[in-house]
């Protein structure tokens, strides 16, 4: 037991793992029905002024991982808080991890559920979920972070099945009208927030700091990603609002998905079950991923954060957040939309995370700094 | 307590076990004839020489020239009338013998042992080298290329390596491995360009081998490997004397073992096994045509039949209506399910290759017809099997051989399985996490301590210039960053 260290660090990654974590964090389960919600044309700026405030999220989030001591993993951050308000924070962090570490899973098994195996129980899918989370979360930070790169490379070309539908006579001009909103919208802000929400997620590359390496340019990669992430988002909201048109965009579900089913070719129907196979490549990355930032906030918070890693600990918080997901899909799941009371908390979780999280960063070190130089 | 005292006494076994064979008793006459009693190609000959003075000559005859004995050793020493024999023999590689544990290990080794009235040993090696030529390699034939192949003999191999590198720098460590067989065991490296780091890793593996047999070249790698549990080979095994040079030039460490014609190769990565020494000989298009084929084929060989009892189990909908009429029509008297249509043909592929190696090459070409027409067509026509699916167990065969390390071809039969399983219960869904769970293992090996998944985790650009494709060779200026060689220029940045 002795040799297994979970938080072991043996290599820095460098910019192609920043860009690979923050845009696979950034296109998640809501990018899937965000068209649906926001459903007017004129809100293609919408996510081009969103994407510029989470811009300068991004700046202040790469100014206060340059002030920060990397290299110190936990002393690092214990210094900038001091170790009983980072206990604290810790503590904050096991809901805030935990509601999306469930959301993550319960989104991907609702999306098998609704399009691969309408009869199949949604539990079996949390516990194959689990199972290889677990897998990949057990080699330690160092190899789950790597892992994202890969989990990068088997999704990223999906963007390109949805090109035919930019292409004529699919794809009409004058589906994208008006551009201008011609009356008052009643929730206008309930788009933003959305898109706001999705667009979360780089705030948890605070995480992985100890394992990046500190030399690099960090907004530079953080902004490529950002920028792809947003890129993203208006192509799939235009080829959206190409195939099913404004008014019949807001009664389907899932129309990022949904539209993929049109697609054919000689050999394969029904790409969208590939397609969504595929992305568990990507949910299983960051469900690991903050398996392990699950089980090292709770290590923070039970003050044994120099004791020994070991599998017990981390098959127990597998546990728990398997327990977890049952009962969140006793409780919320299966209602058959894509917002219920529980995908709205994380809606809410994910807006905060991303709006404090690196503020505090900032504020934090700020007041270090200042104190230092007195 | 069970496990303590177990523990203790595995620990007990292992320490007597260095001992078991070691001699403790002085070096004399009667201890040297006593080493070779029950031993009917032993002998010990005396003879007497000048200044009425006698020595007497032990060897074993079917370890040493014995053509060579006479005219190197007793003629010289028949007429020696010096107060030191072995000042009298010519061979320069005599050894003054101390202990009789040294004396064994020479006399095995092929020395022949002279010991006098006074009581001094000599050892003079006159090994029997008991060689084949240098052939064409059988494993890894190419078409345009060198033809020359590794031995048995370990020291001709390193000359193999030596004509290729002739430099001061490629350096070769001698260990001996496993107490009964005591194989010398070879390690090489370009100094100044393969990391010390690398090399101690290397080194501190093989020294602390405690075993005893270490008869071929997977034994040693068994013991040197980071992960004994995977299915995955973490060291590259070749014939052939080109592929370890070009190795060595990149900074990386051959390993030769004595009566094997194999040579280890690490630290290496998953892609490395899909390398073949022609990619380097066909033009880089081509090169890379070829290269990235390998890859698809090695897909389809551990997907194509899961991805049928997927697709015929889980996903109708996916198959277009026209393929779906065929693909009823060929199953719709089928007794079994696809997952058990597909299991038992596998198993019988499995079956029909495993036979085909252990036949002699004749009889392997009947069974091949035996088994690709008469089994294939009776099962067919019997309504075991579907048509379909001879097909594609025929491609993923087919397909199978394009792997050129043997190995890792043979990994392939229980990753398929494992996928048979998943696709069965899971459908296409089950096959992504069999693919998750395989590249999460390949991520957490390593080579030597050097990941194994790269140059895609961790992402090193630098090697994609040899990877997927394989880009002109003058392109490829810096050494790949997966090897961590000291120095990563590839062309002589000095004046000459």
């Amino acid at each position: 037991m002795g040799d297994y260290k979970l938080f072991d660090k043996t290599a820095e990654f460098g910019n192609g793992f920043i860009i690979a974590f923050v845009h696979q964090s950034q296109l998640l389960y809501f990018v899937l029905f965000l068209p649906k919600m926001l459903q007017q044309s004129y809100l293609l700026f919408g996510i081009l002024a969103v994407g510029i405030l989470s811009q300068i999220n991004l700046f202040i989030l790469s100014k206060s991982m340059s002030y920060m001591d990397s290299k110190q993993g936990y002393n690092g951050f214990a210094k900038l808080f001091g170790h009983r308000n980072l206990r604290i924070i810790a503590f904050a962090g096991i809901a805030v991890i935990l509601i999306k570490l469930c959301f993550i899973v319960l989104g991907y098994a609702e999306i098998v559920h609704q399009f691969i195996f309408p009869s199949m129980q949604p539990s079996w899918l949390f516990l194959f979920i689990m199972l290889i989370c677990t897998y990949i979360a057990s080699q330690g930070m160092e190899k789950t972070l790597r892992f994202g790169i890969i989990a990068f490379f088997c999704t990223f070309w999906m963007i390109l099945l949805y090109i035919p539908y930019f292409v004529p006579p699919g794809a009409d001009v004058l589906d994208l009208y008006p551009l201008i909103p011609a009356g008052r919208d009643e929730h206008p802000w309930k788009g933003m927030l959305m898109i706001w929400s999705s667009l979360s997620g780089p705030e948890y590359i605070i995480l992985a700091l100890p394992w990046i390496n500190p030399k690099q340019k960090a907004l530079t990669y953080l902004s490529i990603a950002n920028g792809i992430s947003v890129f993203l988002y208006i192509v799939l909201f235009m080829a959206c609002l190409f195939f099913f048109g404004t008014p019949y965009l807001g009664k389907i579900s899932y129309p990022v998905l949904n539209m993929i089913r049109y697609l054919q070719t000689p050999v394969f129907e029904r790409i969208e079950i590939v397609m969504i196979s595929m992305q568990m490549f990507q949910y299983v990355f960051l469900a690991s991923f903050l398996l392990l930032s699950l089980y090292g906030a709770i290590r923070i918070s039970a003050c044994s954060v120099h004791k020994e890693t070991g599998r017990k600990g981390l098959y127990g918080v597998s546990f728990f957040v398997l327990v977890c997901l049952f009962l969140i899909d006793q409780f919320f799941g299966r209602q058959g939309k894509e917002l219920n009371g529980w995908t709205n908390l994380q809606l809410w979780s994910g807006t905060l995370t991303y709006l404090l999280i690196p503020s505090l960063l900032l504020v934090a070190n700020i007041r270090r700094r200042r104190r230092s130089s007195h | 307590m069970f496990w303590n005292k177990r523990i203790q006494k595995i620990r007990h076994e292992k320490k007597n076990g260095n001992e078991l064979f070691q001699k403790n008793e002085d070096l004399s006459l009667e201890s040297l004839k006593a080493m070779i009693s029950n031993m009917d190609d032993g002998e010990s000959i005396e003879h007497s020489i000048s200044r009425n003075r006698k020595i007497t000559i032990v060897y074993i005859k079917t370890l040493i020239d014995l053509e060579r004995l006479n005219e190197s050793i007793i003629q010289p020493v028949k007429n020696c009338s010096e107060e030191m024999i072995h000042t009298c023999l010519s061979s320069e590689k005599i050894v003054a013998v101390t202990t009789l544990d040294n004396a064994q290990k020479l006399m095995m080794q092929g020395h022949v042992l002279i010991y006098d009235d006074k009581g001094h040993l000599w050892a003079v090696p006159l090994e029997n080298p008991l060689a084949r030529s240098v052939e064409e390699s059988q494993s890894e034939t190419i078409l345009y290329g060198p033809k020359d192949s590794f031995t048995e003999q370990i020291d001709q191999n390193i000359t193999l390596l030596r004509r290729r590198l002739p430099l001061t720098e490629l350096k070769t460590e001698k260990f001996s491995a496993g107490y009964l067989t005591k194989t010398k065991v070879v390690m090489l490296y370009v100094e100044g360009i393969a990391n010390p780091d690398i090399v101690d890793i290397a080194r501190k593996k093989i020294s602390k081998i405690n075993f005893d047999m270490i008869i071929e070249q997977s034994n040693l790698a068994a013991f040197m490997e980071d992960h004994i549990h995977s299915v995955f080979p973490q060291f590259q095994q070749t014939d052939r004397p080109d592929q370890c040079a070009y190795s060595l030039g990149l900074g990386k460490i051959v390993i030769l073992v004595a009566n094997t014609p194999f040579a280890l190769i690490a630290p290496i990565t998953f892609f490395h096994l899909f390398q073949s020494p022609e990619d380097y000989i066909h033009r880089w298009i081509v090169a890379s045509f070829l290269r990235s084929l390998r890859y698809v084929s090695y897909m389809v060989s551990i997907l194509l039949i899961p991805l049928y009892v997927a697709l015929t189990t889980h996903h109708y909908h996916i198959i277009p209506l026209q393929i779906l009429f065929v693909l009823l029509e060929s199953r719709s008297k089928l007794p079994f399910s696809p997952f058990w249509e597909g299991l038992l043909m596998l198993f019988v592929l499995e079956i029909i290759k495993e036979a085909s190696l252990r036949m002699p090459n004749k009889t392997s070409t009947t069974l091949g017809t035996i088994a690709g027409i008469v089994i294939g067509q009776a099962a067919v026509e019997a309504g075991f099997v579907s048509k379909i699916l001879i097909v594609l167990v025929g491609v993923a065969a087919v397909a199978s051989f394009l792997v050129p390390n043997y190995l890792l071809s043979k990994t392939n039969t229980l990753i398929q399985f494992a996928y048979l399983i998943l696709a069965s219960f899971l459908g296409i869904p089950g096959i992504v996490l069999g693919l998750i769970h395989m590249l999460a293992h390949l991520n957490g090996l390593t080579s030597l301590k050097q990941p194994y998944f790269s140059p895609i985790a961790p992402l090193y650009w630098r090697d994609w210039m040899d990877f997927f494709f394989r880009a002109p060779i003058p392109w490829m200026k810096k050494r790949p960053k997966q090897a961590d060689a000291l120095f990563k220029w590839r062309y002589n940045r000095g004046d000459g």
